[in-house]
């Protein structure tokens, strides 16, 4: 897979094989979670009996529909040009508007992969004693990070 | 009944008054930029005062970036969340 800025600001993603595609859909796939999602997590911090109901009958439901509609937009852009790739050499492109789409995609994703697989700190991580599940979840994780980072810098200019 | 009528002001008043904190918790997942960028956009602080608070979250595990009156303190708690910040609102006392 080739990742490259575009002159307008925005990043240009050109997968190279079924595995790049593999790991490109898999982003929202990740980020959907186990039964607990991520609006209901967001939900659980607030512990206050004065706000915690209101909290969970009106902030978690605009969270998750925000949460969803980032994850559909990003699906939306990989099926759309998994389509035109059948044809010819396709690309994603990330510009300015839907870089934050994007960044809440792979983010939704490691908060996912860390909730279910506890990575922890990168500086303690024994990757010989992952399983191959979790290896393989490890290895997305870093992936989506360095393509965050590089939305983060290039696109966000943060 | 005056005197009833002045306790419950008085009551109200006092919940009204008590300062609430927002509260950004460190996690694993959120890069450093994003957490100032966020800290920016959602505040309106500047670059310093931002990373300083970023610092905080980073190296202490939790950051008060924000204190006040409940109705702002929840419409903060819920920018920051949207931005998947680990957020809590709690009660300054």
């Amino acid at each position: 897979m080739k990742i490259a800025p575009t002159i307008e600001g925005g990043l240009k993603i050109e997968p190279e094989s079924e595995e790049d595609w593999y790991v490109l859909r898999a982003i929202c796939q990740d980020a959907k979670g186990g039964e607990n999602d991520l609006a209901s997590r967001m939900g659980d911090l607030i512990t206050d009996e004065k706000i915690s109901e209101d909290w969970n009958d009106i902030v978690v439901p605009d969270l998750r529909e925000s949460f969803w509609d980032d994850l559909h937009h990003v699906s939306a852009e990989i099926d759309s040009a998994a389509a035109f790739a059948k044809h010819e050499e396709a690309a994603i492109w990330i510009t300015q508007d839907d870089a934050p789409n994007w960044y809440s995609a792979l983010n939704q994703a490691r908060l996912a992969l860390e909730e279910a697989h506890h990575f922890g700190n990168e500086l303690e991580i024994e990757i010989e004693k992952f399983g191959p599940v979790q290896r393989e979840a490890f290895f997305r994780n870093q992936f989506y990070c360095a393509l965050q980072s590089f939305i983060l810098e290039r696109v966000m200019n943060c | 009944m005056p005197e009833t009528t002045t306790l419950t002001n008085s009551k109200t008043d006092t919940a009204t008054q008590t300062p609430w904190n927002v509260i950004v918790h460190d996690d694993p997942v959120n890069l450093m930029g994003y957490v100032t960028f966020v800290l920016k956009k959602v505040f309106g602080y500047s670059d310093s005062r931002a990373t300083k608070l970023m610092l905080e979250v980073h190296e202490l595990g939790l950051s008060v970036v924000w204190s006040g009156e409940l109705e702002k303190a929840e419409f903060y708690a819920q920018q920051l969340q949207l931005h998947q910040l680990k957020t809590t609102v709690e009660t300054a006392e």
